[in-house]
């Protein structure tokens, strides 16, 4: 406990640096600010912003910080598109506009923006305590861990990753396979052979990390946006009088209580980020509130506050597994993890202590940031609803501006400004026949790591694979990777098997 | 369809990478067991049952391109190549006044609209970002003609 306080008195020492307050804020703005445009996510955005970020010279923890902000930021500005116009900025706001664009249509968006802001205020706090409580205790567990154990952990990684995101469980696992595979190009660092690089001297020291974030999260939303521009006008609800009540807030307490906390659990599993988590919690309330929950989906405010709650509580949860493990808990996360490699900075069990600035740094940031988040969105909710009215024809060429501008800053090498427009087309295009990008980004940061714990443990063993479920803790990893590639399968046969008895009851 | 397409072509590119990853990849000497082949041997198996998987048992999916979305698709391919093409010659200021204009007047801007949004997006992202952020973008043929 004692560790905790001085670490959050270290944390508070840096985050309330005046230049990292301001770092704070803006990052808390221009991530709602994203996160309100319409067909633009927290990915999007922190892919986006990175390499600016990154040389504009800013420290490590100064960058970290303005970077998570503009995630949870823009968690907490994509409900405002998705209430607004009903169109979600990416797959975490799809529930919102659910029970949320229902009740803008009735004229009552001003009160359902002000819910869900606090939900997510409510959301994002616990999961910053949460953070505060098992960030420390996961990092000193994991500080025991041998390579053999972060194999099974990078197992678990996948396997979590496959049964849990997207439709097919394959397309997920062949997503990350290819992640890991351009991982692979360039040059072996144990034995300085080169790998896949044809001669190609740009790739001598791998693809870089930046270059693959922005052509596939800049670009192919880019690519994206033109595509759908012709479909129709939207239609921008107005934001009117309405208010949260505080029966409003009775009403939804448990609701938000409980889905905060599911988010985070979500949140903290590798690789399952807001999109699982609000299906989750909007999933399980639904189930919660029986014969009462018919209204789900014509405007019911719980249905509002429970994605909003554990979305951004899943966002604070994916940071822990990313700062205690390496291992990032989300998509978004895993851009944030790529960031601090590039910074030399390798996240893991020794962050809290070696790099104790930027681990409490960025949780005490996080504590003044949802605060921020609170303050900004309640007043200048109208004003982050006249973004929405921001014409595509001049934001998709600024995206592509932005890109550009990063790219070049960082590398400097035209050749690289063709590989993020090929880069993006495949992104475009593999997203299109059901792939989701997220994957392959975890499969890419994460690669490196697999294959060097892999080559580690059999060195130790002199070759012997059996030093794979040699220890303890690996074999209770790989029994609960068992159980989240068995369990969900089962309980939708359950329920199926519940359902069509009762089905057949009311005929 | 398109998954299966798909599917064979991500067969190909497991099957290439298997085929450098088990023949042409040693090391002349290495001090672990694996060395650097086995991993990339791995990723490749892998990477040929999930396409084998998906070839046998697709998704069914409409690839739904309308032929006006994709030549708008590939004239902003297009566009931006010729942006990178011109980002380091023109430089910065330039090229993005070309790029946004005609990028913004194809997805219906007036042409005033887009004269003036590409000369401001030019102006006022050179003077945020190379001169207020400090970053490195090309000045390319204006400052040096202005330069002497």
């Amino acid at each position: 406990m004692n560790e905790i306080l001085a670490g959050l008195y270290q944390g508070f020492g840096v985050a309330l640096d005046p230049m990292n307050l301001m770092y704070v804020i803006i990052g808390c703005f221009s991530g709602t600010l994203i996160g309100a445009l319409p067909g633009i996510g927290p990915i999007n955005g922190v892919a986006i912003l990175l390499p600016i970020a990154y040389s504009a010279g800013l420290p490590p923890e100064s960058a970290l910080i303005l970077l998570a902000g503009i995630y949870y930021g823009a968690e907490y500005g994509g409900r405002i598109s998705s209430i607004l116009l009903n169109v979600p900025g990416d797959a975490g706001a799809v529930f919102t506009t659910l029970d949320g664009n229902p009740m803008a249509k009735r004229g009552e968006a001003g009160r359902a923006l002000s819910l869900s802001a606090i939900a997510s205020f409510v959301g994002g706090t616990i999961a910053v305590v949460l953070m505060t409580l098992f960030g420390p205790l996961l990092a000193s567990v994991a500080i025991h861990f041998n390579p053999s154990d972060y194999v099974a952990l990078m197992i678990f990684a996948f396997t979590c990753l496959a049964s849990l995101v997207g439709k097919n469980p394959v397309k997920t696992l062949l997503a990350a396979v290819m992640g890991l595979m351009i991982a692979s190009i360039g040059i072996d660092a144990n034995t300085g052979v080169a790998r896949f690089t044809f001669g190609i001297p740009d790739i001598l020291a791998g693809v870089d990390f930046l270059v693959i974030v922005i052509g596939l999260f800049g670009m192919g939303e880019l690519i994206t946006l033109v595509e759908q521009q012709a479909t129709g006008k939207l239609q921008i609800l107005p934001v009117g009088k309405s208010f949260v009540s505080l029966k409003d807030l009775a009403v939804v307490k448990w609701t938000i209580l409980r889905c905060s906390l599911l988010g985070f659990f979500i949140g903290v599993l590798p690789g399952t980020g807001a999109s699982v988590a609000s299906a989750v919690a909007y999933g399980t309330e639904k189930r919660i509130a029986g014969k009462s929950g018919e209204n789900f989906g014509n405007g019911d405010i719980r249905g509002l506050a429970a994605p909003e709650s554990a979305n951004n509580s899943s966002a604070g949860g994916a940071m822990v597994p990313m700062l205690t493990l390496g291992i990032p808990g989300s998509g978004t996360t895993a851009i944030l993890l790529g960031a601090l490699l590039l910074f030399n900075i390798t996240p893991g069990p020794l962050m809290f202590t070696q790099h104790s600035e930027i681990a409490w740094g960025l949780i005490a940031s996080m504590y003044i940031g949802n605060i921020a988040l609170l303050v900004i969105n309640l007043p200048l909710v109208g004003f982050f609803a006249k973004l929405l009215t921001i014409p595509q024809k001049y934001l998709t060429p600024l995206i592509a501006v932005l890109a550009f501008i990063g790219v070049y800053s960082v590398v400097s090498n035209p050749f690289d400004l063709y590989m993020i427009i090929g880069l993006g087309v495949f992104g475009w295009l593999i997203r299109k026949i059901g792939f989701s990008l997220a994957p392959v980004i975890l499969g890419v940061v994460l690669g490196n790591l697999f294959e060097d714990n892999l080559r580690r443990a059999l060195s130790i063993s002199g070759g012997d694979w059996m030093i794979l479920i040699d220890s303890g803790r690996s074999i209770v990893i790989y029994i609960l990777t068992a159980l989240i590639l068995f369990l969900p399968p089962l309980f939708s046969r359950i329920k199926a098997g519940i359902q069509k008895p009762a089905e057949a009851a009311a005929r | 369809m398109a998954d299966k397409i798909f599917g064979y072509i991500a067969l190909a590119i497991s099957i290439g990478y298997g085929f450098i990853a088990f023949t042409i990849i040693k090391a002349p000497f290495q001090y672990d067991p694996l060395g650097p082949e086995t991993w990339p041997q791995i990723l490749s198996v892998v990477a040929a049952l999930c396409s084998l998987y998906i070839i046998f048992l697709p998704d069914r999916i409409h690839l739904k391109i309308l032929g006006s979305t994709l030549r708008r698709v590939v004239i902003v391919v297009v566009l931006l190549s010729a942006y990178a093409y011109l980002f380091e010659p023109l430089g910065f200021v330039l090229a993005t006044i070309l790029f946004c204009g005609v990028m913004s007047k194809m997805l219906g801007a007036s042409r005033l609209e887009a004269g003036l949004f590409g000369v401001a997006s030019g102006v006022l992202g050179y003077g945020l970002c190379a001169g207020l952020l400090d970053l490195n973008l090309p000045g390319g043929a204006l400052f040096k003609a202005l330069g002497g």
